[in-house]
Formats: C-alpha cells, structure tokens, sequence
C-alpha cells in the first residue's frame, strides 16, 4: 500500500483525522511567561497534565495519559541525559525540541504501521528575565512553533486555541498577579469546553466556578526560587 | 521505566583487575565529619587537596549537596569523589522527576553504595578509592530525623549513631567526638547551632595538627570550614560571615 504515493497520503490523511478525533476528550492547557517565571496550568485529577522536565523545564499537555506518559519520559531523559555529560546549562529547549522530541513526534505520526503519539503539548524554559524564556507549541505531527508573546495555548481545535491565545494576549497585563493570570487562564479554558465564542468573553471578576470535579494543575517556573531547581508545584484547587 | 539513570549510560571501560602483588589502598587525605546537633546534622570539611606531599589546593569543596535533602562529604581520589557526587546528583533528581516522587532514603543510601561497589577494580590498585559520608533524611515520613551513614572503599555502609568521620585526618576528630559524646556537656547531641559550628572548626584545626593533609581552616584570618546542616526542613549552607559570629560568641 505504501508503495504508492497516493496511498501513503491518503494513509497519512486518515491517520491526521484518527489522532484528531483522539484528541477531542482533551482539555486546554496553558503557558504564560510572568515576571515572577512561567506559569504552566491545566485541569486534571492531579499529576496529568503539568510536568517538570529539568531545572528550568517544564511541559503541559492534553491526549492519551499513555502517550503523554511517553513524551514525559522522552524529555527527561534527553535533557538528564544532556545534563550529566554536558552541563545543566548545556539543556535548552531549542535542542531538545529539535533533537529528541519533535523528530519523535515526526516518525511516530509518519510511520503509518505502529500507533501514533496522541499528544498536543506546550514546552517552556525559564530564563533569567522573561524576555530570556522559551515557549514552544508542539503538535502530534512533530510540527511546532516558538511563541515571542509570552503566552501559549495547545487545545485539540486550531481556530479556537488561536481566539484562546489572542484572547489572553489582548486581556494579560504586566501588572497582573499569578491568581489573575490563572483566573484568565481558567476563564479561557471554561469558554473552550463550553465552545462560547471567545471574542465575547469579559474577563472574570471572581475565580471560575465548576470544573465538573477535576482539580487545576499548576506549577511555576520559578525565577527567583534560589538553587538549581526552578519547577514549583503550587497546590491542586478546584477553582 | 524503572527510573535508573545508570541505565542509560553507556558502558564505559572498566579499569583491569588488580594485579597480583598490588599494594593496599592508600589512606585518604582529607577531613571530613558529620556529627548530630540539637536541630539536626552537622556537615563539615577542610579545603586541603593534596598531591603526595604538594598541597595542590586549599579552596576545595568537600560538602557537596546530591539533592534538597541529601549530602555527601567526599574523602579520597578527588576524580572519582566529584564523579561519584555528579552520577548521584542526576540519579536522584532522574528519579524523581521521572516517577513523580522522590527516592526512599535507603535507596539513596544503596545508590552510593552501588557507585562505590562498581569502582571496585580502581579501588584495589590504590588509584580510586573513595570513603565518603553521607547524610540524608526521609522526605516521605514527616517526623523522621536525619541520619548519618559512613561507607568503606567497597562499599559496605554503616550508620553511625552519633557521628562518623572519613579522611587521614579523622581519627584524631573522631577521637575527640567520642569524649565528648560520652563525658562532654553539653554533648554535640545537644548543642545549638553556635557552638556545634564552632565545635567543628576547631576539631578541623585540631586535625590540622596532626595531619598534613588537613588544612585550610584559620579562623584568626577569617578562613572557616565548609560547613553545612541538615534538618527535616532541608540544607543550610553556613557562611564564613555566620560562622564569623559562631566563632567570636564561643570565645569571647
């Protein structure tokens, strides 16, 4: 079947729509780069949607917990790996994504006779200032994009995750405060659930009320947290 | 996954077995000591490295923090010591991030173990050997109190129950320990942060004395041990500035 170029498209068309539909059980996840560092936020049943990778790495995702569980590991492992026989400062995620994790993501969509990875993720890496941090969008097919704005939405449906980022982008502002920024957050993943419009959404004034018993997942990279470690989990809260 | 970071390296050349008729491992130039204080455990080294009879250095670190709650005081051949401390510090934080939860207390203490046991060959010619101290407590069992664990150069670990030293310049320290564990009041159990930090300068100077390995800690010039203290709450590095002060209210 593979041996014709109209199969193999095909092959690959199909295989696009199956992840598609795969994914859309999956809630929105956010990055946002803050003065304080960056905040990474989803909403799960704890430990299944932000993860620490290395001192200045973390990743939030939505899809399979297998899948996601994988790409987990992948990451850590490259940038420990990086780490031990370079040096921490030696992991940045420019490389890993363009050495280790998007090549991953590339064959497994491309190799049409094993499972594909169900996976859509955002990568962040904390710098010194946040001009210095590093949001990366990571799609199922190995496609990604680095964001300059500070803020990144990976959700299943493209035109809403777009309105949700220039939603967030207009309404963000430099004074806003790490609740503020996870009440907009939330407030934006409650429209995308919900499938409002989001160019009609006000932003909150009080915390979002029901997320159907799961838990916000949250954790920081924390600029000024002193050592090596700047993954912060901050506390699970139902909203 | 099983976490293991050593699993993902590869397999590097081993040096050969000891050659029939290889002399005894040499003694370890150094001192280090940890020793159990009112609030926890007291980490402390000198600065001397030493080449033979050439002192190579008197600014090494010999303290060296393998995570939030866990310390190593490195004595014997500095390569292998820094590599050992290096391999751990990924080990533990590997496991961690990768199993969502940090290594048991005892497994850290086997995860050395096992370093020690693999330098085996080295440590027979008398070109690696290395007998660390380590310190650590258990971030799983909220009343747990930080021990203290002392390895020989194969590997075998044993916990002390009140200190543990390492290095040519620890028996006279350990000598000193003892008589004041037993006879001394307060005894270091006891102590305070002041006067445990001052207690362990002035055992490096009196290792000074007798070792020439040991070196490097002048309070009279301002030059302190590296001193670090461990407590349920984590690790303190002490400054010299602190130790400054710990040592003017203990001999004023």
């Amino acid at each position: 079947m593979t041996e014709e170029p109209y199969r193999w498209l095909e092959a690959i068309a199909n295989r696009r729509e199956y992840v598609r539909e795969q994914l859309k059980g999956g809630t929105p996840v956010f990055a946002v780069s803050r003065p304080e560092g960056i905040l990474l936020l989803g909403v799960g049943h704890g430990h299944s949607k932000v993860f620490e990778i290395y001192n200045r790495h973390g990743f939030a995702a939505l899809g399979h917990p297998v899948d996601i569980e994988k790409v987990r590991q992948v990451a850590i492992e490259a940038a420990h790996l990086e780490g031990f026989n370079r040096s921490a400062e030696d992991v940045t995620l420019r490389r890993l994504i363009s050495f280790a994790l998007s090549p991953s993501f590339k064959n497994s969509f491309e190799q049409i006779f094993s499972p594909p990875l169900i996976v859509e993720a955002i990568f962040a890496e904390i710098g010194d200032r946040p001009e210095g941090d590093v949001l990366v969008r990571l799609h199922f097919d190995g496609n990604h994009h680095y964001d300059a704005g500070g803020v990144q939405v990976a959700f299943h449906q493209p035109k809403p995750e777009a309105e949700a980022l220039a939603w967030l982008k207009a309404r963000l502002q430099p004074q806003d405060s790490l609740g503020r920024t996870a009440a907009l957050c939330l407030a934006a993943w409650q429209a995308l659930m919900e499938e409002k419009p989001l160019a009609e959404l006000a932003p909150p004034d009080e915390p979002v009320g029901s997320m159907a018993g799961r838990l916000v997942e949250a954790a920081l990279l924390d600029r000024q947290r002193p050592g090596p470690v700047h993954y912060r989990e901050l506390p699970p809260w139902n909203s | 996954m099983n976490g293991d970071f050593l699993a993902l390296l590869p397999k590097g050349p081993r040096l050969p077995a000891a050659a029939a008729g290889a002399g005894p491992v040499s003694l370890l130039a150094t001192t280090v000591f940890a020793f159990h204080y009112a609030e926890g455990v007291v980490v402390a080294g000198d600065h001397r490295a030493t080449a033979g009879t050439t002192i190579f250095s008197d600014k090494t670190e010999k303290i060296l923090e393998l995570d939030s709650h866990s310390l190593m005081a490195i004595a014997g051949v500095p390569a292998t010591a820094f590599e050992m401390a290096r391999t751990l510090q990924t080990t533990f934080e590997f496991y961690r991030r990768s199993q969502l939860q940090p290594m048991s207390l005892h497994a850290k203490i086997r995860a050395l173990s096992r370093l020690l046991r693999d330098n085996l060959p080295a440590t027979l010619q008398g070109v690696g050997a290395v007998a660390p101290v380590f310190v650590g407590v258990e971030t799983a069992n909220p009343g747990a109190k930080p021990v203290i664990f002392f390895y020989d150069p194969l590997g075998a670990q044993f916990e002390a129950a009140d200190f543990a030293g390492s290095g040519s310049g620890s028996p006279s320290i350990k000598s000193v320990l003892h008589f004041l564990d037993r006879w001394g009041n307060p005894r270091p159990a006891a102590m305070p942060l002041g006067p445990a930090c001052a207690l362990a300068n002035r055992l490096l100077m009196t290792a000074s004395e007798f070792d020439t390995a040991t070196g490097g800690v002048h309070p009279d010039r301002g030059e302190f041990a590296t001193l670090k203290v461990l407590s349920r709450e984590g690790i303190r590095t002490v400054s010299a500035s602190e130790q400054a002060q710990c040592w003017k209210e203990a001999t004023a």
